[in-house]
């Protein structure tokens, strides 16, 4: 009975979003996003972006929608190279943030008493770090590269997952469904990863997909003040190439990059706030 | 309520009026300049980039000077009263001090009243920068030439306390202000390295106090004083009121006078009030704040390069209307792309370092970031110094693809089959960053690989110093007007973390080496010295990049600027016309 309940909930959620235009041209961009940089990865597109394709600092024309930089090379493959970058960056910092937060949070809320205490301590003053100078000596300890941007954003990027996930489980935790589970002799793993979880992992779907813009704004900034991705191109570094080129009217870099970057921030926060409203338990069975 | 918000507007004006009153008081003349890296702090010993050694010598002096107007470059008595007297043998020389050179005012002293400089301080100072514990960035400067340094370094390496007291016979205060050095072997550059930011004296009582943090907290004879450092974007310097007599040089070079270089001979420096030195790292900033007239004198950055000089005519309308001048820098100075000899790849691969260095396209790098205006290095010392073949084309050092394949196959490595990838570290910046990747392009159209890793300065020289690196990017300016202080780059003694960051081995290259910097400036010199230039430029030790020619820019308020190779303590010169700098401020 209540499995089919949570299915429904899911199923109607995305009857929701489809319903909502904006959301559904948002999710379309992010499956979009996604694809390209699938197919980077697996080396089908945009593999030979460092090769020189054409002239120098050629104005965007039919052969090159975005033109080319300082070296030749083809800026719309760069923006596309880019995008792969982003979307990792975006997906592997998801991935290491997301457990750890729902692990200290599900633990502190359902717990509570020292162990609550002691999670509360960490992350607090975990936050009270500014989070770019925490991600600069992260990225000064693990050297640079694209496996520090994706270890130094995930590490730097659970405590709000976590707070959340720990208020939940402690309004959770004592509802009836829990105490029939107690009841009937289940442990308190049983309980906290077999029934409590599944009931608030609506609120990780929704700060998933903001944490996921997040991320990608962040590996931007470092990547434009030198910190991030080394040898691949992003759009930090796009967009860092800019600020010598504006001068001498090559704008057609910092047009690419922050224009595919604005689509997918955009993307992913419309699409945040549609999955909360579509999520929210409280607004089931109502029309949005 | 209306009181309380009465009160804060007072208080806001109050403060408003105070900062105005600190800043900009009548008539007070205040030199803007900046430094495009990160200051490493105040400590002499320390002072291994230019950069650092820059704004060490403002605040500490040494014995000896270059002259800022003769050129070819002449050294002048700094802290020596006089040039020195020379025994016949080459080895002793007697220094005589000036009197009554006063260390700034601080808390090191009693009452914090500065005393007298004297021999002892130099004795100490040179001591200092062999103190096996402090393992100084200069001891390269003196390793080996001033007889029983050695000798007291090692001693001293295993004691628990250094020390100061026991008497060198190489460096001796006759009496309290003659000092007298005895060298090991005839060293004829020795004058210079007392010319530079290494040899500064500095006062015992100072390092005494501030023990570790003496690096933030300078107190030397120099012209400028500033407060206890800290890692900010600014440094300002005060006049120092208690300046000794030290006047605006008499005679200059030949059209001195016409360019009005000589107009303040004979006045007492510093010529201003207070000097302000912008940290700025980016181009670009340091570009808008001297278009805004907030720095007083830069280079012109390569982007700007063809608005700013038109070909054949020289400056720009826009800028002379403004007042603004350009002075031609040529620079004795060699960038380069470094291979780390000690990594396996590349220790005795003299293929591959051919190989690499033929396929660099100078050209194509000096069009792109130096306007085309430096000169492609053949090979490892500068023009205008005795050493430099004019002319020279290096066997491997001008682009030939076919040339550098050929070479790579004769490595082992057929179109880069068989090679890892390359690790290259360089200073981050846009630009620098820009520059390498174009030599990753070039390297991997003969299917090299270049990674690049973009680090700070002081990383940098952290992973060349403990030669943690693969290739890295890095540049040499001379410390003194001598093919001597280029070629020691490549002396295997001097390897990391000495200059010789790329350590190279090479024993016939050491021989010629060791043999020339013996010898006093003869034609026999020259020779070995021209020798050595073709010996390195058939070695590839390092891929030579460019010796660098620019345009320095300077408002017209700014007084006496002449472009040196020297820029250690040359801001007590300058002079700023404030009655220039009202009117055309305006303009800008």
């Amino acid at each position: 009975m209540s499995q089919k309940e949570t299915k429904s909930l899911w199923a109607e959620a995305l009857q929701r979003i489809l319903k909502d235009k904006v959301a559904t041209l948002s999710l379309v961009i992010v499956v979009i996003y996604a694809l390209i940089a699938l197919l980077v990865s697996l080396g089908l597109v945009a593999g030979d972006w460092a090769t020189a394709a054409g002239p120098e600092n050629m104005a965007p024309n039919g052969d090159f929608w975005l033109g080319t930089d300082f070296l030749g090379r083809n800026v719309f493959k760069k923006v596309i190279y880019g995008t792969q970058v982003a979307m990792s960056v975006g997906l592997v910092s998801s991935l290491i943030a997301i457990p750890i937060g729902i692990s200290l949070g599900a633990v502190a809320g359902y717990f509570g008493g020292i162990v609550d205490e002691a999670v509360v301590w960490f992350y607090t003053t975990f936050s009270s770090i500014p989070t770019i100078m925490l991600l600069i000596s992260i990225s000064f300890i693990l050297g640079k590269g694209i496996n520090s941007v994706y270890i130094a954003l995930g590490l730097t990027s659970w405590v709000h997952l976590c707070r959340l996930v720990r208020g939940e489980v402690i309004k959770h935790k004592n509802r009836d469904y829990v105490q029939a589970v107690t009841a009937i002799g289940g442990g308190h793993t049983k309980k906290l990863f077999r029934h409590i979880l599944p009931n608030i992992f609506h609120i990780v779907i929704i700060n998933a997909s903001l944490q996921f813009q997040v991320a990608i704004k962040s590996e931007v900034i470092l990547s434009y003040l030198g910190l991030g991705v080394q040898d691949v191109p992003s759009w930090g570094k796009m967009i860092d190439d800019a600020k010598q080129e504006l001068i001498q009217g090559h704008w057609w870099q910092l047009a690419g990059a922050t224009i595919a970057m604005f689509i997918i921030v955009l993307a992913f926060n419309i699409l945040g706030d549609a999955l909360r409203d579509a999520l929210d338990p409280k607004l089931k069975g109502k029309d949005a | 309520m209306i009181k309380i918000w009465g009160f804060v507007v007072l208080v806001l004006f109050i403060a408003a009026s105070c900062t105005k009153n600190n800043s900009e008081a009548d008539g007070e003349k205040v030199l803007y300049i900046s430094t495009p890296a990160k200051v490493k702090g105040f400590d002499p010993n320390e002072a291994s980039d230019l950069y650092s050694g820059n704004e060490v010598a403002r605040v500490y002096e040494g014995l000896l000077q270059f002259h800022y107007l003769k050129r070819p470059y002449t050294l002048a008595p700094n802290l020596a009263e006089a040039m020195p007297t020379v025994s016949t043998d080459g080895l002793t020389y007697t220094f005589k001090l000036k009197k009554g050179v006063l260390f700034h005012d601080n808390a090191c002293f009693p009452q914090g009243k500065g005393r007298e400089m004297t021999s002892a301080d130099v004795v100490y100072s040179i001591k200092r920068l062999a103190d096996p514990k402090l393992q100084s960035k200069g001891w390269w400067l003196v390793d080996g030439k001033i007889a029983g340094l050695n000798d007291w370094r090692e001693k001293n390496a295993d004691a628990e306390l250094v020390d100061y007291e026991a008497e060198i016979p190489g460096v001796k205060a006759i009496d309290s202000h003659t000092v007298q050095f005895k060298l090991t072997k005839p060293f004829p550059q020795f004058l210079y390295a007392l010319a530079m930011p290494f040899t500064s004296v500095v006062p015992k009582e100072a390092v005494e106090k501030y023990g570790a943090e003496f690096l933030n907290n300078p107190v030397g004879t120099g012209p400028f004083t500033t407060e206890t450092y800290t890692q900010s974007n600014k440094i300002v310097y005060t006049k120092n009121p208690k300046y000794r007599d030290e006047f605006y040089p008499s005679e200059g070079e030949e059209g001195d006078e016409a360019k009005g270089l000589l107009k303040d001979k004979g006045k007492k420096l510093p010529l201003v009030d207070k000097l302000v030195v912008s940290i700025i790292t980016e181009e670009q900033t340091r570009w808008l704040n001297f278009l805004k007239g907030k720095l007083d004198t830069m280079s012109i950055p390569a982007e700007q390069f063809n608005q700013v000089i038109i070909p054949g005519k020289g400056l720009a309308e826009d800028f002379t209307k403004k007042g603004i001048r350009a002075e031609k820098k040529v620079g004795l100075d060699v960038t380069y792309n470094a291979f780390n000899h000690e990594h396996k790849l590349f220790k005795n691969n003299l293929k591959l370092r051919q190989a690499m260095s033929a396929a660099y396209d100078r050209d194509k790098i000096n069009k792109n970031f130096f306007y085309g205006i430096s000169v492609p290095a053949q090979s490892i010392v500068p023009p205008n110094i005795a050493g430099h073949i004019e002319g020279f084309k290096g066997p491997y050092q001008n682009l030939d693809l076919e040339k550098a394949k050929k070479l790579l196959a004769e490595a082992g490595y057929p179109n880069g089959k068989g090679l890892p990838e390359i690790t290259y570290h360089y200073k981050y910046d846009t630009k620098a960053r820009q520059m390498t990747e174009m030599f990753q392009q070039m390297m991997s159209k003969i299917g090299i690989k270049i990674k690049p890793m973009g680090v700070t300065w002081p990383e940098l020289m952290k992973l060349v110093n403990t030669k943690q690196t693969m290739m890295f990017g890095m540049a040499w300016g001379a410390d003194y007007p001598d093919a001597e202080n280029f070629l020691q780059l490549l002396y295997s003694p001097n390897q990391a973390p000495g200059s010789n960051g790329s350590n190279f081995h090479d024993p016939e290259f050491d021989k010629m080496y060791e043999k020339a910097s013996v010898m006093g400036d003869t034609p026999e010199r020259t020779a070995l010295y021209e020798k050595m230039y073709k010996y390195a430029a058939e070695k590839t030790p390092l891929i030579f990049g460019f010796h660098r020619v620019g345009y320095g820019l300077l408002h017209s308020w700014l007084k006496n600027f002449k472009f040196t190779e020297f820029t250690h303590g040359i801001s007590k010169y300058y002079d700023i016309d404030m009655k220039t700098k009202s009117e055309n401020i305006e303009k800008l």
